[in-house]
Parts: structure tokens; C-alpha cells; sequence
């Protein structure tokens, strides 16, 4: 039935034209066109502009100390953010799972910060920073609290993953909190009638029971933290000097605020791209074997 | 579970101090937004002495906050109702229809979720420049649109498997057209996912940051967000003015929070265990 199967197509593509249209005029050819502009030298002002093949790539990994500088930085940060964000996730979301009177307020408090826009987060928490805190500590006499949480490059990167913790973790332990509620009461009262400890209840059952949300977590938070620049923008604004600056700001200063090369900044966005591709494949590859496992 | 004493006290109080933590940045802009400079400065956690409702007013002023929320309103309506619009459509017939173009449509669009937005951002402020779409409210919602459609269509796309086909050819035979049997049948049978979508994407619009920064150029048509931005470049030190800036953008948010809490938590649980 040829004549079936072309009015088939044609109103698949009706349905489908709508959103297809828009989709490939602001993602798909802005994707394809940063691919290509990658291996051009184009300042995006003249119209010609020659091929220069991986010369950009070359450059950015090999001559480029700011640049390799932000990918190190960024690293640090995704490396402690996948940590430090999934634990406290994990253990505010079983604490709150135990917690059944008082669980709705819980979340209700944990999950709020997450509504709250990223750069607003970091302005608040750069009143808290350079004010509240140095306040408190001629207060208290407590002199930790007394630090240059955003001028000193060593303490603002533990500034900057406060501040990103404070804002993600809620979002995370909304996920593990629908994880759990899937995890069988009988299966634990079980255990713990077998005479398992409630640490170990928790590491025999539970926890393979949720490595489906383990997954997801890791892998948002892989992906977010790769991407991370409001926070950074509005606490340490890279600062000082470029000791926090992190990918995404060093391809935004590249195309827009110094340079104006839009091709060298394409690719170095091809190559936060790849990063996050490989390191996701890796994660989920390495993380679906240990759910089989489980 | 039954855990012991000890354990139950710890785990109130770990969460007790959690709490506290959360709370403590927002506590600290509510009340400092209340004070006078001055009296922010002898001490910023006591509460104030008198509730000093003029920085809001002077905030006001300053950021165009009005015309910024309206901003930020228009951008949020039409880009979620466009989202919902196309990706609906889309994804009801890409769900509905087998065959390999179906899937090859399909697969573009959720490839294209892992590209992050830093990797178009310079081709895409290109874009928006040629088609005339840079620098304008309703521009930048259009570009929403093209950004957003993806997340939905994939939502959109598992959620219509659970609506039974007889429904349609019921339709069908009854004299609708396809569009009339999707508007009207189809379409209101989604609205749980539908809810689900402009929640998410109300989120993600009214807070974002860097679209409206690379689009923009006329600060009368900022968002509520780059007005805020821009005081806080502005005013570096006057740290009641920006403090109450700071409450009336996130304001809006955590009213919405209060009402669609339920929503949104779902939606979260849902969208992530889906993707």
C-alpha cells in the first residue's frame, strides 16, 4: 500500500515539523556548526576565514596554560562534587527515610535551596562569605571561621563546593528518597530479623537495591559538574587572578569578553564535550556491571 | 525500621544541623534585607529592630524589577507553552509510529540531550544574530523552545505508551480528523506529564542565567535574573539593597515551591529515573 504509506509520512511530519523545525534551527545546526567552526580560525566578524584543520585542538591542549589550567580546576571539582554531593545525598535521604513523622519537613528544608537560581545562590552565599562569616568570628573568637573564603585560591575552591553542594544536594536526595520508597519494608524487616545490624541492612539490602539511582546520580552530577560556571561567576568570578577559573568560563572569555575567537572557543567546546562523553560512557559503563553484579 | 536510642538522637541532630545550614543563607538575606546598613553591620544574625521595608522599595526602583518580572514571565510562558506544543505533538506521533524514520527522528532528538549548552553557545548566539532573534524577549522564548523540546518529546514519548490506542480509533471512527483526535482526546489524557514538563521547565527558564546573558544587550528587556546580576556589578557594597533584590527574585520560586512541592518532587523522581 504505497499510497498509505506516503500519507503515513506525511503526517508523521506534520506532527513532528513543529518542534523539528525550531529543534534544528537553535540545536542542531548550532551543534553541527560549532563542530565545524572548531577547525577554522574564524573571529566571527569576517566572512572568510581559512581551515586550520586541528590546529585549535593542538593549541588549546599544548599552548594554552589558561585553558589546561581550567580543565585541571574542573577535574578537582567534578572529582569532589561526585563524592561529597552522593554521600550527603545518600545519608540525608536514608536519615530522612527513618525519620517518618517528620520527613515531609525535612525534604521540604533540604530540597529549597535547589529552587533558589544558581548565581543567586552565590550572591547570598558571598554576603555569607565576606561578611557574616569574618563577623561571627570576631564574635565567637572562633578564628576558622575567620578565612578568605573567596580571596584566597586554596580556601575559595572548597568555597566554591560548599556553595554547590548547598544548592545540588537537595535535587539528588529527592532521587534517592524515590529510590528507597521502592526498596521492600520486608525485605529489611527480614534482615534485621536475621539479626543484621541496621549499617549492614543497609549495605546488603538496600543499597544494591538502589544502584539504579546511584546510576542516575552519578551521572547527573558527572554532567552538571562538568558544566559548572554560575556558581563560580557570581562567588569568585574565576578569581583571583584565573585560580578558579573553570572550563565553561574559559571558553566564555574566549568568545565573548577578550578574544573574540570564535573559532579556537569552538574548540574548546568540542573538547568539554568529548570530556563529558567519555567520562559518562566510562561511568555508566563501569556502574551498569556493578548493578549486574548486584 | 527500629533503631536504637542513640542512633535516632544522632541522626535528629545531624539532620537538626543540616536543617540549619540549608536554612541559614536564606534566614540571613531575609532578615539583612530588613535592616539598615548600620545595623546590618553591628550584627548580622540578631533580627532587626524594625522591619525597614524601604530597600525593597529602593530595589524596586533600581533593577526595573517590574519590568523585569514581566520579562522574566513572558519568556517563561511562551517558551514552556511552545515546549509543550511541539514537544507534544512530536512525541505523541513519534511514539504512536514505528518504521525506521520514526526512530531516526526520535534518536536526533535525544541524542542531542548530551550535548551541553556551553558546546553551542557561540554558534547558537550566531544563529540568533542572523535570524534576527538576539536581544528580545520573545527571541530569546524561541530559543527555549528549540532547547527544551528534546527533554519533553522523550518524556512525552514514554508517557503516551500507557494510553491505550482504542481511544483513537474510537475517535476515528466517530469522524475526527488526526490533529482533532489529538487536541481533543489525546492531548488532555497527557496533562499529568504535561504538569510534569512545565514545572521542570519553569524552573530551569525563570532561573537561568547564561542564555539571557549572551542574548541580551538592553537592559530593559532583561530578565529578573540579569537585573539582579547587574545590581550586584553595580552596587558591590550596599549590601541591603542587594540582599533585597536578592529575596524578591527568589521570592517568586519558593511561592511556587510552597504550592507545587508534591510536583515538583515527583517530577524530579520521575524525569530522572525515566532519563
Amino acid at each position: 500500500m504505497p499510497a498509505n504509506r506516503y500519507k503515513s509520512i506525511v503526517s508523521l511530519l506534520a506532527f513532528v515539523a513543529p518542534a523539528f523545525i525550531i529543534y534544528s534551527l537553535f540545536l542542531l545546526i548550532p551543534t553541527i556548526g560549532g563542530m565545524y567552526y572548531s577547525f577554522t580560525d574564524w573571529n566571527g566578524l569576517n566572512r572568510d576565514y581559512s581551515f586550520i584543520g586541528l590546529g585549535n585542538f593542538v593549541e588549546a591542549l599544548r599552548e594554552d596554560p589558561d585553558f589546561v589550567n581550567s580543565l585541571l580546576f574542573t577535574l578537582k571539582y567534578v572529582l569532589f562534587m561526585i563524592v561529597l554531593q552522593n554521600v550527603f545525598a545518600l545519608v540525608l535521604a536514608v536519615f530522612i527515610e527513618t525519620k517518618i513523622r517528620t520527613k515531609g519537613f525535612f525534604r521540604t528544608i533540604f530540597f529549597m535551596p535547589n529552587m533558589i537560581s544558581t548565581i543567586i545562590s552565590a550572591f547570598m552565599w558571598t554576603f555569607v562569605f565576606s561578611q557574616v562569616l569574618p563577623q561571627l568570628a570576631e564574635k565567637t573568637a572562633i578564628s576558622f571561621l575567620d578565612q578568605l573564603w573567596i580571596g584566597d585560591p586554596k580556601v575559595s575552591f572548597y568555597s566554591i563546593i560548599i556553595v554547590s553542594l548547598w544548592n545540588g544536594v537537595g535535587y539528588m536526595m529527592i532521587i534517592y528518597l524515590a529510590a528507597l520508597q521502592g526498596v521492600p519494608q520486608s525485605l529489611k524487616e527480614a534482615a534485621v530479623i536475621d539479626g543484621a545490624s541496621p549499617f549492614q541492612t543497609f549495605r546488603k539490602v538496600t543499597l544494591p537495591m538502589i544502584t539504579h539511582a546511584v546510576t542516575i546520580c552519578f551521572f547527573l552530577t558527572l554532567n552538571g559538574a562538568f558544566k559548572v560556571f554560575e556558581v563560580v561567576y557570581g562567588l569568585t568570578g574565576g578569581g583571583p587572578g584565573r585560580s578558579t577559573q573553570v572550563i565553561t568560563m574559559n571558553i566564555y572569555e574566549e568568545a565573548f569578553s577578550n578574544n573574540f575567537r570564535y573559532g579556537y572557543a569552538s574548540a574548546k567546546s568540542v573538547i568539554l564535550f568529548i570530556i563529558i562523553l567519555l567520562f559518562t560512557f566510562i561511568q555508566i559503563g563501569v556502574m551498569k556491571r556493578k548493578e549486574v553484579e548486584a | 525500621m527500629r533503631l536504637r536510642k542513640s542512633a535516632s538522637l544522632f541522626i535528629t541532630l545531624f539532620l537538626t544541623i543540616g536543617a540549619i545550614i540549608s536554612f541559614f543563607p536564606i534566614y540571613l538575606a531575609i532578615i539583612n534585607s530588613l535592616k539598615t546598613q548600620g545595623e546590618m553591620f553591628a550584627s548580622f544574625t540578631a533580627l532587626p529592630t524594625k522591619l525597614h521595608f524601604e530597600n525593597y522599595a529602593h530595589a524596586f526602583k533600581q533593577i526595573n524589577l517590574l519590568g523585569s518580572t514581566i520579562n522574566s514571565v513572558i519568556v517563561s510562558v511562551i517558551g514552556i507553552g511552545g515546549i509543550i506544543f511541539c514537544a507534544a505533538l512530536a512525541g505523541y506521533k513519534l511514539s504512536r509510529t514505528s518504521g525506521r524514520l520514526s526512530a531516526a527522528i526520535f534518536s536526533l532528538f535525544i541524542a542531542s540531550m548530551l550535548v551541553p549548552f556551553h558546546s553551542i553557545m557561540i554558534p547558537l548566539t550566531r544563529m540568533a544574530k542572523n535570524l534576527h532573534v538576539s536581544g528580545s524577549t520573545y527571541g530569546l522564548a524561541l530559543i527555549y523552545i528549540g532547547l527544551g523540546v528534546n527533554m519533553a518529546i522523550f518524556l512525552y514519548h514514554g508517557f503516551v505508551k500507557s494510553i491505550p490506542r482504542e481511544l483513537e480509533e474510537a475517535a476515528r471512527i466517530d469522524g475526527c480528523g488526526e490533529f482533532q483526535t489529538f487536541f481533543r482526546i489525546i492531548f488532555p489524557l497527557l496533562l499529568p506529564i504535561t504538569v510534569t514538563i512545565a514545572i521542570l521547565d519553569f524552573l530551569w527558564i525563570w532561573n537561568d542565567f547564561l542564555l539571557p546573558l549572551l542574548m541580551l544587550t538592553d537592559s530593559t528587556k532583561y530578565t529578573l535574573i540579569l537585573s539582579t546580576n547587574t545590581l550586584f556589578g553595580e552596587y558591590n557594597k550596599e549590601w541591603s539593597l542587594i540582599l533585597a533584590a536578592l529575596v524578591l527574585t527568589a521570592l517568586p520560586v519558593i511561592i511556587i515551591y510552597g504550592f507545587f512541592q508534591k510536583f515538583i518532587m515527583q517530577g524530579i523522581a520521575e524525569g530522572a529515573i525515566k532519563g
